[in-house]
C-alpha cells in the first residue's frame, strides 16, 4: 500500500506560472500548442546531418533555432545545443511567468533541468577530431559542454539563479521526474521557485544507427509525418526528436504575493522501478501502474478524479501495449471513461524532453480545456483498447491530467497537474 | 508525528586504493597512493599520463560474462559496490537478491555519475566511423545513458522503489547522497542507496581535460623525479591540477525504525544536505568559494546545528590551485574561529578526483571516520601555503573523537554540494 504523504500545507503548493517551449512543432508555446491541437506533424527528413547511409533518415527536428537570438555568439558557440534549446525555453519560461530574478530572491530559486544523454554530438565531434588530429586539438571545453548537468547550468548562469541546481537522468522518464522533484523542493521549502522541465538534442549518426538496430526507431522514411503512430495495430516504433520545455514552479504563497497569474498546480508524483530488464518494460506494466497509483494519492485524489492521460504512448509495439495494461490496472473501471493521448505521434519521442512535453500538455489542456489528440491512429490495435482522442483534439474541460514517463532501465515517473482551485473546492482536504 | 530520521546501515566501496571497502579503508589510513601509469588505454599521445584506476578488478564476479560485457566499466562499478553495501546492510538474500521480507517497492536509489557509459559510447562512435551505422551495438544506448548503473543495479538485486540518477559532474556524489537522505526524511521510501560511480578513463576525456590544463603533474617537487604518487597534491603550495580517477561508493541509507526493526544496526545518521549553484562561470569556480559557503551553511542549517558541532571536514580539495584555495576560504568564511579547531583532510591526495563517484566515496569516508575514530590524512603535503592554513592532517592518519562530519563537493559548471553524518547515538 502507498502510504499517503500529510496533507500539503497550502502556502507550499506548487503552481505553474509559467512556460517555456522549443519544439518540432514550434519554438514558442502559442505556435506549440496551435500545432498540437491542429493534429499537425513535426517529423520529416532529418536536416541536421546527411542520413544518407542510414537505415533511419527521418527525425522530429526543431526548426529554424537561431541560437543567437536567445544568448550572445560567445556563450551559444560554448554550449551544446541540447543546452541552447533549454537556455531558450527558459527564458520564455522566464518571461511568461513575470518572475524578477535579482539580489533579492536569487538564491532562492533553483532548477531542474533533466535530459536523457547531455552532449553527445560533442563526445562524437571531439572524438573525431582527437582521432584526426589528435589530443592537443580537442576543445578545452569539451568536458564541461558535454556534462548532462550543463543545460541545468547554463540557465543558472545566464540567469543569475543561485539555488540548488539539480540535473537527473532517467532515459525517457528524466522529464517527468524534474516535476515531482520540483514540487519536493516546493513542498519542503528549500526555495520558492523552480525553473524546470526536460531538454534533449541527439540528432546525430550514432544515435539513429544504434536506436535503429536496437529496432526502436519506426522505418518509415518515405512516409514521415505518418510515422509516429501511438496505439495504432500498425506502429512500427518511435521517431526520434528533439525539444526543450520549461515550466516555472513556485510556491502559492510566492505566486500569489506578487500577483503571478495561476496555470495550473503540480499536485504530485511518483517514481518506480520496474527491476527488470534495462530496455524493455515489465510485460505486465507493474512497475508504470504503481507509479501512476502512488501518484495519484501522493496528490491526495481518487483515480476517478483523473480525466486526462498524457500517454508516454511511444509507437513501439511494446510500450503502448503495456502502457495500456498499466493505465487498465491502475484505473479499473475508470480506464473507459479517461481521454489518453499521445503527444509524441507529432513530436516524436524527445527522449529526456518527452515528459515536459506531455506537461506543457496537461497544463494548457487544463487552461484551454482542449485535450491534443493521437494522430495516425487509423487501425484498431485490440491490445490497445482506451480512449486515445483519435487524430483530432477534444473540447473537454479537465481539471485533473497526469503525465506518464518510461524510461529504458525499467524508471517510471508519472506527475500528476490540477486545475489550481480544483482541489480546494472539491475534495474539502483543507477545511 | 515524529520526524522520519535517516541512518546509514551498509556501505560498499571500488575505489583506486582497493576492492570493497575495508581494503580502501585501510589503504587511506595507511597513506596509501593509489595514483599510477595508465593501464586502460595507449597514453603515447599523451603529455601526462597518470590516473587512479581501480585495479585488477574483474567484472565477471559481480555479474554474468554476457551482461558485464555489454555494460559499461562504471556500471561494473557500480553493481559490485551496491551487492558489497547491501551484504555488510544484512539485506541480501541467498539468491543475491534483496531479502523477501524487505518492501522491495519502498527500496529505491540515487545513483549518481558524471557522465555514464561515455567508454560503450566512444567505442560505438569508433564502430561508426570505421565499419558503418549497422555495426553499431543495438545495446549501445540503453548501456550508455547516465542511468544506465542505477538501472542496473535495481535489475541485478530486484530493488523497485524510486530511482534516479543524478548528474551534477563533480558534485554529483554529494547530490545523490542528499537526495536520498531527503527521499527517506519526506517519506517517498524506507531504504534508499545513495551512491556515485565513474568510469572516465577514456582516451577522448582524458584529451578534455588535459586540454583544460587542469592536471596534476607526476612529479616530486623537490627532486623533479618522474613519480606518480605525487601528482596529487592538495593544499600544498606545489599543487598544479588534479589526478582522473575511477570508481563507485554506495551508502545504504535507511529510515532509522525501519532498519531497528529488521535489527540492522546504524553506523551513522545523516543529518545534513546542501545545495547551491554558483551562477558564474561553466568550469571555474565562484570566487572566494562564494558558492560553496551557502551550501555548507543549508547543509548546517538543514542540520539544525551550529558550525562549532561539526569536528572533521572531508574537502573537496582536488589540488587545482584555484580549488583549494577557494574552498579554505569559504571554510574559513563559514566555520569562524572553529575553522582553527577543524580537522580537514583531502582524500583525493590518494584516490585522485573520481568526478561523478567522488562525493560519494567521500561520504563513506566520513562515516568511517566516525566509526573508527581515526582520520586519513592529506598525502603529499610537504609545503604549506601561505594562505592555506587550516589543519590538512598532512601525511599521517590521526586517532579523533570525531562525533559530525562534513563532506564537500562541487562541479564544473558551479554545482556545490555540502552532506553531514553524525555518529549514531540513540
Amino acid at each position: 500500500m502507498p502510504r499517503t504523504s500529510p496533507p500539503r500545507d497550502p502556502a507550499r503548493r506548487a503552481v505553474v506560472t509559467g512556460m517555456g517551449a522549443m519544439t518540432p512543432l514550434g519554438n514558442d508555446v502559442a505556435t506549440f500548442w496551435s500545432n498540437l491541437t491542429a493534429g499537425v506533424s513535426g517529423v520529416g527528413p532529418i536536416t541536421l546531418f546527411d542520413a544518407s547511409d542510414l537505415e533511419v533518415r527521418i527525425a522530429a527536428e526543431v526548426k529554424g533555432f537561431e541560437p543567437r537570438d536567445w544568448m550572445n555568439f560567445k556563450q551559444a558557440r560554448r554550449m551544446s545545443r541540447f543546452s541552447q534549446l533549454a537556455v531558450a525555453a527558459a527564458r520564455q519560461a522566464i518571461e511568461d511567468s513575470g518572475l524578477e530574478i535579482g539580489e533579492h530572491n536569487r538564491d532562492d530559486i533553483a532548477v531542474v533541468m533533466n535530459t536523457g544523454g547531455g552532449g553527445l554530438e560533442d563526445v562524437a565531434a571531439g572524438e573525431n577530431t582527437y582521432r584526426d588530429h589528435g589530443p592537443q586539438r580537442v576543445s578545452p571545453f569539451m568536458v564541461p559542454m558535454l556534462s548532462p548537468s550543463m543545460a541545468a547550468c547554463q540557465i543558472s548562469i545566464q540567469n543569475d539563479i543561485r539555488g540548488p541546481v539539480i540535473t537527473s537522468v532517467a532515459a525517457c522518464a528524466s522529464g517527468v521526474q524534474a516535476f515531482v522533484e520540483a514540487q519536493r523542493l516546493i513542498e519542503h521549502g528549500d526555495v520558492d521557485v523552480v525553473i524546470t522541465g526536460g531538454t534533449e538534442s541527439a540528432i546525430m549518426p550514432i544515435a539513429f544507427a544504434a536506436l535503429a538496430n536496437m529496432g526502436a526507431l519506426s522505418k518509415r522514411n518515405d512516409d514521415p509525418q505518418r510515422a509516429s503512430r501511438p496505439f495504432d495495430a500498425t506502429r512500427d516504433g518511435f521517431v526520434f526528436g528533439e525539444a526543450a520545455g520549461v515550466l516555472v514552479v513556485e510556491s502559492a504563497e510566492h505566486a500569489q504575493a506578487r500577483g503571478a497569474r495561476i496555470l495550473a498546480e503540480v499536485a504530485g508524483g511518483a517514481l518506480t522501478a520496474d527491476a527488470f530488464h534495462i530496455s524493455a518494460p515489465d510485460p505486465t506494466g507493474r512497475g508504470a501502474a504503481k507509479a501512476m497509483e502512488r501518484a495519484i494519492a501522493d496528490a491526495h485524489l481518487d483515480r476517478e478524479q483523473v480525466q486526462y492521460v498524457a500517454a508516454h504512448g511511444t509507437s513501439t509495439p511494446l510500450n503502448d501495449a503495456t502502457e495500456t495494461r498499466a493505465i487498465r490496472a491502475a484505473f479499473g473501471n475508470h480506464a473507459d471513461r479517461l481521454a489518453v493521448s499521445s503527444n509524441k505521434s507529432m513530436l516524436g519521442h524527445t527522449l529526456g524532453a518527452a515528459g515536459a512535453m506531455s506537461a506543457l500538455a496537461a497544463v494548457l489542456a487544463i487552461r484551454d480545456g482542449v485535450i491534443p489528440p493521437t494522430i495516425n491512429l487509423e487501425t484498431p490495435d485490440p491490445d490497445c483498447d482506451l480512449d486515445y482522442v483519435p487524430n483530432v483534439a477534444r473540447q473537454s474541460p479537465v481539471d485533473v491530467a497526469i503525465v506518464n514517463g518510461f524510461g529504458f532501465g525499467g524508471q517510471n515517473a508519472v506527475a500528476v497537474f490540477t486545475r489550481y482551485e480544483f482541489e480546494v473546492s472539491q475534495s474539502g482536504l483543507w477545511a | 508525528m515524529k520526524p522520519r530520521r535517516a541512518v546509514v546501515t551498509g556501505m560498499g566501496a571500488v575505489t583506486p586504493v582497493g576492492i570493497g571497502a575495508d581494503a580502501s579503508w585501510a589503504a587511506l589510513i595507511a597513506g596509501q597512493s593509489g595514483i599510477a601509469d595508465i593501464t586502460l588505454f595507449d597514453t603515447a599521445p599523451f603529455e601526462i599520463h597518470v590516473a587512479g584506476e581501480v585495479k585488477g578488478f574483474d567484472p565477471t564476479i559481480y555479474m554474468e560474462a554476457k551482461d558485464a560485457r555489454r555494460h559499461d566499466r562504471n556500471t561494473h562499478f557500480a553493481v559490485a559496490a551496491a551487492g558489497e553495501a547491501l551484504r555488510n546492510a544484512g539485506l541480501l538474500g541467498e539468491n543475491g537478491r534483496v531479502n523477501g521480507d524487505v518492501d522491495a517497492d519502498r527500496f529505491g536509489m540515487v545513483f549518481g555519475t558524471g557522465i555514464g557509459g561515455i567508454g560503450i559510447m566512444l567505442e560505438g562512435q569508433m564502430i561508426l566511423a570505421e565499419r558503418g551505422p549497422r555495426r553499431v551495438s543495438p545495446f549501445l544506448l540503453p548501456h550508455m545513458l547516465p542511468d544506465s548503473a542505477s538501472g542496473q543495479v535495481a535489475i541485478s538485486y530486484g530493488l523497485r522503489g524510486p530511482n534516479m540518477a543524478v548528474v551534477s559532474a563533480c558534485a554529483t556524489g554529494g547530490h545523490a547522497i542528499g537526495e536520498a537522505m531527503e527521499a527517506i526524511v519526506r517519506g517517498q521510501a524506507d531504504i534508499m542507496l545513495g551512491a556515485g560511480t565513474e568510469a572516465p578513463l577514456v582516451p577522448l576525456a582524458f584529451a578534455g581535460f588535459g586540454q583544460m590544463r587542469a592536471l596534476g603533474t607526476p612529479k616530486d617537487p623537490d627532486t623533479g623525479e618522474y613519480s606518480p604518487p605525487m601528482a596529487s597534491r592538495p593544499f600544498d603550495a606545489t599543487r598544479d591540477g588534479f589526478v582522473v580517477s575511477e570508481g563507485s561508493a554506495v551508502l545504504v541509507i535507511e529510515e532509522l525504525e525501519h532498519a531497528r526493526a529488521r535489527g540492522a544496526t546504524p553506523l551513522a545518521e545523516v543529518i545534513g544536505y546542501g545545495s547551491s549553484a554558483d551562477a558564474f562561470d561553466m568550469a571555474a569556480p565562484a570566487e572566494r568559494g562564494e558558492g560553496n559557503q551557502r551550501a555548507m551553511r543549508a547543509a548546517l542549517a538543514r542540520a539544525g546545528i551550529g558550525p562549532e558541532a561539526v569536528d572533521y571536514i572531508n574537502a573537496h580539495g582536488t589540488s587545482t590551485p584555484l580549488n583549494d584555495r577557494y574552498e579554505t576560504m569559504a571554510i574559513r568564511e563559514v566555520f569562524g574561529e572553529h575553522a582553527d579547531g577543524l580537522a580537514v583532510s583531502s582524500t583525493k591526495s590518494m584516490t585522485g578526483h573520481a568526478m561523478g563517484a567522488a562525493g560519494a566515496i567521500e561520504a563513506f569516508v566520513c562515516v568511517k571516520v566516525l566509526t573508527t575514530g581515526c582520520i586519513p590524512p592529506t598525502i603529499n603535503y610537504r609545503h604549506p601555503d601561505p594562505e592555506l592554513t587550516l589543519d590538512y592532517v598532512p601525511n599521517e592518519a590521526r586517532a579523533a573523537d570525531v562525533r559530525v562530519a562534513l563532506s564537500n563537493s562541487m562541479g564544473l559548471g558551479g554545482h556545490n554540494s555540502s552532506v553531514i553524518v553524525r555518529r549514531f547515538d540513540e
